[in-house]
């Protein structure tokens, strides 16, 4: 990396670095000589990208549809990810019920820990000081200034996540969609709702 | 096994990719996408994540993080340097190195 100072004849602009350069020098050689494609690089790249609340999502319209999945997701998080083909390298993921009288909300005391491989990248609000110090102390009011209203005798359980464990939230099934598909439930399912802080 | 699940496996203790709380850490879109071509270079070429350990092994022993670097630079800069490696040994980069284009 270099650490000159800014040229200011370049205005704005970054002149590629040293590495960059050299990344895209390699990968053009190789297209050209017909080793790999764009498409493919691409390809490859989605699927590091592709860790997004969807998985997630299809989890749970999956357990709402087929309750011994449930009783699967609710015994072993990570085996259930993997059995829809999501893969939850060296984390234990653990799936947390919302039931008639309980609401459960995750959070990452410490640091930003989020259960990213069925729910991608955090929010940043998820990250902030605030939300993580609040939602401990005070988690009625935070979740009311998400819109969550919960009735005083539903109890909130909030759950701290660590580098190994990390949790995700079932929400409950809305009522009225008993006649939709897995698709269609899986619309319903935002990543707050998969965090606590939104209901379907 | 997704591509990517087997090159965290095939790279795992000795030369494992970046994470910060268990997340892939890229701290710019070039280092993405070096992950993303050795992935494809490998599967194309025939080439195992041992065969590429090896030179990436190699690599980041010659080039260790350089002060006020991040890892993750250091890292795919290694990488970098490992992928062309293991390219030019099966004769793939022709004379010149991409360095030199």
């Amino acid at each position: 990396m270099s650490s000159k100072p800014p040229d200011p004849d370049l205005g704005t602009y970054q002149p590629l670095t040293y590495y960059q350069m050299r990344e895209v020098s390699l990968r053009e050689l190789l297209v050209e000589k017909g080793v790999i494609t764009e498409a493919e690089v691409q390809r490859a790249m989605g699927e590091i990208g592709a860790r997004s609340p969807e998985r997630g999502a299809k989890m749970v319209a999956r357990a709402w549809l087929d309750p011994a999945y449930k009783a699967r997701m609710l015994a072993d998080g990570s085996k259930a990810a993997e059995e829809l083909g999501f893969e939850v390298p060296a984390l234990k993921l653990i799936v947390v019920e919302n039931t008639e009288d309980t609401h459960n909300v995750i959070v990452c005391t410490l640091c930003s820990c989020y259960p990213w491989p069925v729910l991608g990248l955090p929010p940043s609000w998820y990250k902030s000081e605030a939300y993580r110090a609040r939602v401990i102390a005070e988690p009625r009011s935070v979740l009311q200034e998400f819109g969550v209203e919960l009735d005083a005798d539903i109890e909130v359980r909030v759950w701290d996540s660590s580098a190994e464990v990390r949790y995700l939230v079932l929400p409950m099934r809305p009522a009225g969609t008993e006649d939709l598909g897995e698709d269609e439930l899986a619309a319903l399912v935002t990543r707050d709702c998969m965090v606590g802080t939104a209901l379907p | 096994m997704s591509d990517v699940a087997a090159a965290e496996a095939g790279l795992a203790g000795v030369a494992p990719l970046p994470r910060d709380n268990g997340e892939l850490v890229f701290e710019e879109p070039w280092q993405g996408r070096a992950l993303g071509m050795g992935v494809v270079a490998l599967q194309r070429t025939g080439s195992t994540w041992e065969d590429f350990r090896e030179h990436l092994v190699t690599a980041i022993a010659a080039r260790p993080q350089q002060n006020g670097e991040s890892a993750a630079t250091a890292y795919y800069a290694a990488w970098l340097e490992a992928l062309e490696r293991l390219l030019d040994e099966r004769g793939l980069l022709g004379v010149s190195s991409s360095d030199d284009r």
